[in-house]
């Protein structure tokens, strides 16, 4: 033997001798208790958020007025009209842009882990322009080339376009930066963009050949907007987003173990292949229900899990969730900005997220870049 | 053990592999060493179940191909070359992704401040706090290495030796710690695990080595004894330049470059 160093280690199982009698301080680094309390903050901040979003809006009804409204079994603190607002209006409303809100931020989160970059988004693959694409064609050829589409599924035809062509474009990356069983995320992020490019440039030529009615109905669209949310709606969305959300969570350790690369991942025993393609099927579907339903919003997917990584940290199992709660509140927030500042009329809410998520995206850039120091 | 038999790796039209037999016996350390672009990379990534190859791999008797990648996990630990995060992580949360198969070994227990542990074992008892990112490279390995220790932790488990697979461990670390990762390595085997290490410095390879696998060309051009193989004709031969081989007190070979000329 020629080596004083070997045997320090403690022998597991047995006895062990722990070299210069250091105790394990347990859970230095472990940031998983705070990530709890977060996760329980952002969940009352969620609630007190969307009850302030039933109260906010053209009708006055008061916070407290619905609370009573709900809970005292005779009711009768609000009056007929404002009870139907809330019910009928402002709820499911609210619950569309809640389950939104939380669909685009877990599939930023997602993207970004299966991309293994913090700015990932799922815009970024394709999925928002190719839903865009379909709601295009929806709009400008539905009285016309699509009328039997149209008239078979009635209001439905153009959340489902904008679903089926988010999903149509996804499922055709895949298939091209798919081969021999594994698939390239890196060519899935370049070809996405060309995709993107070339759905643009269709959507492009719809807009050219739109009538001035359509023109407004495409670019209203485009902006993004909760406006004519129904239970209709809400039923139509709900059975495609709230299992894509319920089902994020067994992404996180594979996402976790993403991090070190797929390598990596697939050595600490990862079946990668599989998760990858869970994650696609997750993110498109609720990026294309989201989209379908209210339109494009843009940056919830950039902003909130940046912002809880800096709070609680990359950790999936507890950056999913906190994604869907902060994703549902800044969403709500945005919707009651929205209703309330141009009161009685409505700005886009699409362009509210954009206005403040664009200089927050850049703030991101510059202090990466030490450009600014914040 | 591992056992490879006669396989070759070929990536686009190159053949990096070309017909190598070889095995690695638990309680072993297997050094394997060569020139730049001789493919010792390319035999860890495949002897790691990352690339397809042609031939038989077999661990602990059972055929690589057919393993599922929990399986595999379950047998042995690989530390790449080097490792970049994305994500602000700190070093316990990196360290802590060993523990994702769920099948360290150490008793139910100990298994809650592994990290902490393995950390201990790398000289990183008090950077479970710190950032990753934040580190410099060689702490950067040396978390690696603890995370590469938790996944198995346990040389044996249920009466089945594993191994840890060591691209370069030691590439950018400063001597001290490069001899305290070999010695882990070492004790690792000596406690009846495995080790297949790819080694630059022919001096670490002679004072650790059980056993050496020299490449050359997608080769196994020598295999032996740290004796058998780090001689001056065969160094010569492989590396293309002279070198001389001395001997330690204790009897260990040891390498020095001669002039270029």
């Amino acid at each position: 033997m020629h080596s004083p160093l070997a045997g320090d280690q403690a022998a597991p199982g047995g006895a062990a001798t722990i070299s210069r009698g250091k105790p394990f301080a347990r859970g230095e680094g472990d940031r998983s208790a705070r990530a709890r309390i977060v996760l329980v903050i952002l969940a009352i901040l969620l609630a007190a958020t969307a009850i302030f979003s039933l109260a906010s809006g053209a009708s006055d009804a008061s916070v407290l007025s619905i609370v009573q409204d709900w809970f005292i079994p005779a009711g009768g603190v609000l009056s007929e009209r404002d009870h139907l607002i809330i019910m009928e209006i402002r709820l499911p409303r609210m619950l569309l842009g809640a389950l939104a809100g939380a669909a685009l931020a877990v599939s930023g989160a997602v993207m970004q882990g299966l991309f293994r970059n913090p700015l990932a988004d799922p815009g970024i693959i394709g999925i928002s322009a190719g839903a865009s694409l379909g709601a295009a064609l929806m709009i400008v050829l539905g009285a016309t080339a699509l009328a039997p589409l149209s008239a078979l599924f009635g209001i439905y035809a153009l959340p489902l376009a904008a679903f089926l062509g988010g999903l149509a474009i996804t499922a055709l990356l895949y298939r091209i930066s798919t081969r021999g069983g594994r698939t390239s995320i890196a060519t899935m992020l370049l070809a996405g963009i060309a995709i993107a490019a070339m759905a643009l440039a269709f959507t492009g030529l719809l807009i050219y050949l739109a009538n001035d009615q359509q023109l407004r109905d495409l670019s209203f669209w485009m902006l993004g907007s909760l406006a004519g949310a129904t239970w209709t709606k809400l039923w139509a969305v709900a059975p495609i987003m709230v299992p894509a959300l319920l089902s994020s969570p067994f992404l996180a350790r594979a996402l976790n173990a993403f991090s070190l690369g797929e390598a990596s991942a697939a050595h600490l025993g990862v079946p990668v292949q599989f998760f990858k393609v869970l994650a696609i099927i997750i993110v498109s579907a609720a990026t294309g229900a989201s989209v379908a339903v209210s339109g494009a919003i843009g940056f919830v997917g950039i902003v909130c899990p940046h912002l809880l990584r800096l709070l609680i940290g990359p950790d999936h199992r507890y950056l999913l969730p906190a994604s869907a709660l902060l994703g549902a509140t800044l969403l709500l927030l945005a919707d009651a900005a929205s209703r309330t500042l141009v009161a009685p009329a409505e700005l886009p809410i699409g362009i509210l997220t954009a206005a403040v998520g664009g200089p927050f995206f850049l703030w991101i850039l510059l202090r990466r870049r030490g450009v600014i120091d914040l | 053990m591992i056992e490879t038999t006669n396989i070759s790796v070929t990536l686009g039209r190159r053949e990096i592999l070309s017909s190598i037999t070889m095995i690695a016996r638990p309680g072993d350390v297997t050094v394997i060493v060569g020139p730049n672009g001789s493919g010792k990379t390319t035999l860890m990534k495949t002897l790691s179940g990352d690339l397809p190859y042609r031939g038989r791999i077999t661990l602990n008797g059972v055929s690589l191909s057919s393993m599922k990648p929990w399986r595999m996990a379950a047998l042995r630990a690989v530390l790449p070359q080097s490792t970049a995060l994305a994500f602000p992580f700190t070093v316990h949360e990196i360290v802590r992704l060993g523990l994702t198969n769920g099948r360290s070994g150490a008793l139910a227990d100990a298994v809650a401040n592994l990290p902490e542990r393995a950390l201990a074992r790398v000289d990183l008892a008090d950077f479970g706090g710190r950032l990753y990112q934040e580190l410099s490279g060689g702490e950067q390995q040396r978390v690696q290495l603890a995370r590469v220790l938790c996944q198995v932790w346990s040389p044996v488990l249920e009466g089945e030796p594993r191994y840890l697979f060591l691209d370069e461990p030691v590439s950018s670390l400063d001597v001290k710690h490069q001899v305290l990762i070999m010695n882990v390595a070492r004790d690792y085997a000596r406690r009846g695990g495995g080790v297949i290490a790819v080694l630059h410095d022919l001096n670490l390879a002679a004072l650790f080595a059980d056993r050496i696998l020299m490449m050359h060309k997608g080769r196994i051009a020598v295999s032996g004894t740290v004796a058998e193989v780090l001689t001056e004709t065969t160094l010569a031969n492989i590396f293309d330049c002279r070198l001389m081989v001395g001997r330690a007190q204790s009897g260990i070979p040891f390498v020095l470059p001669q002039s270029a000329a």
